[in-house]
């Protein structure tokens, strides 16, 4: 992959279409990472983004305003500086990821996702763009 | 995803195989042995080649709804692509976790029996 390479998906907002968003990002993982996909870091590498896409694709699904029409979700992917940077795109309401982590001794069922992005990603960066969210999720290799 | 259910000595062990995430943790949720109050169930994480906080949250709620001392859920053979996640949330803290299944059932029966089940 070219340095600066950008990639764009865009998916309906379903969340049968999660694992399609997963897959991808897992590609991209394995393509930047070479021949070191077969090693630990390459493999905690590509796991790092498919859990990432998982956690943001499912927000976007799950948040989605009712009445959307044609809701999709947008993934883009750039590489560059040996850094891999997903940002996943939605119509949805205005969101922030300062979100208390939850309190597991009282067994919640929800609320880890943008606690299991933070802790997989070097940088986590959210902003709003005229109606739209975009969350991206950067790693180096 | 797939559930494969069996029983041991009185013990339902699910063997889950395949990805625990938004689309399949109903699945999961929605077992007959998972949703028993009154029933220990092994859930056997081998085959799980994915699960998010989706699928970690299916599980921590099937525990909560489970009557203690009789019903619980134990779990077995967690990858290490699973056990990362898990550790995340700090979910393992609310589970008795064995590396085989087997010992694991042995621990679900006695804690039954013990608890006059």
């Amino acid at each position: 992959m070219s340095m600066s390479s950008i990639i764009t998906l865009t998916l309906p907002g379903e969340r049968l279409f999660a694992r399609v968003a997963t897959q991808a990002a897992t590609s991209v993982a394995d393509l930047v990472t070479g021949n070191a996909r077969h090693e630990p870091a390459g493999r905690d590498f590509s796991h790092a983004f498919e859990l990432a896409v998982s956690e943001a694709f499912t927000n976007s699904v799950t948040h989605a305003r009712e009445n959307a029409t044609a809701q999709v979700v947008k993934l883009t992917f750039l590489f560059e500086q040996r850094q891999l940077t997903v940002s996943v795109h939605d119509a949805n309401d205005p969101f922030t990821i300062e979100t208390p982590v939850p309190d597991i001794e009282s067994f919640p069922e929800n609320g880890f996702g943008l606690l299991i992005i933070r802790k997989v990603m070097d940088r986590v960066i959210y902003r709003r763009d005229g109606d739209s969210n975009i969350l991206s999720m950067s790693k180096a290799l | 995803m797939t559930i494969s259910e069996t029983s041991k000595i009185g013990i339902a062990i699910l063997s889950l195989n395949g990805t625990l995430d938004a689309l399949s943790a109903p699945e999961f949720r929605n077992n007959r042995s998972v949703i028993d109050p009154e029933k220990t169930v092994v859930v056997d994480l081998q085959q799980v080649d994915f699960i998010d906080s989706s699928g970690i949250g299916a599980i921590v709620s099937a525990s909560r709804q489970k009557r203690q001392p009789t019903g619980g859920i134990v779990l077995s053979c967690m990858n290490d692509r699973v056990r990362k996640v898990f550790e995340i949330t700090n979910a393992q803290k609310l589970f008795h976790i064995f590396d085989d299944t087997i010992a694991a059932v042995d621990f679900a029966a006695t804690r039954q029996k013990s608890a006059g089940a």
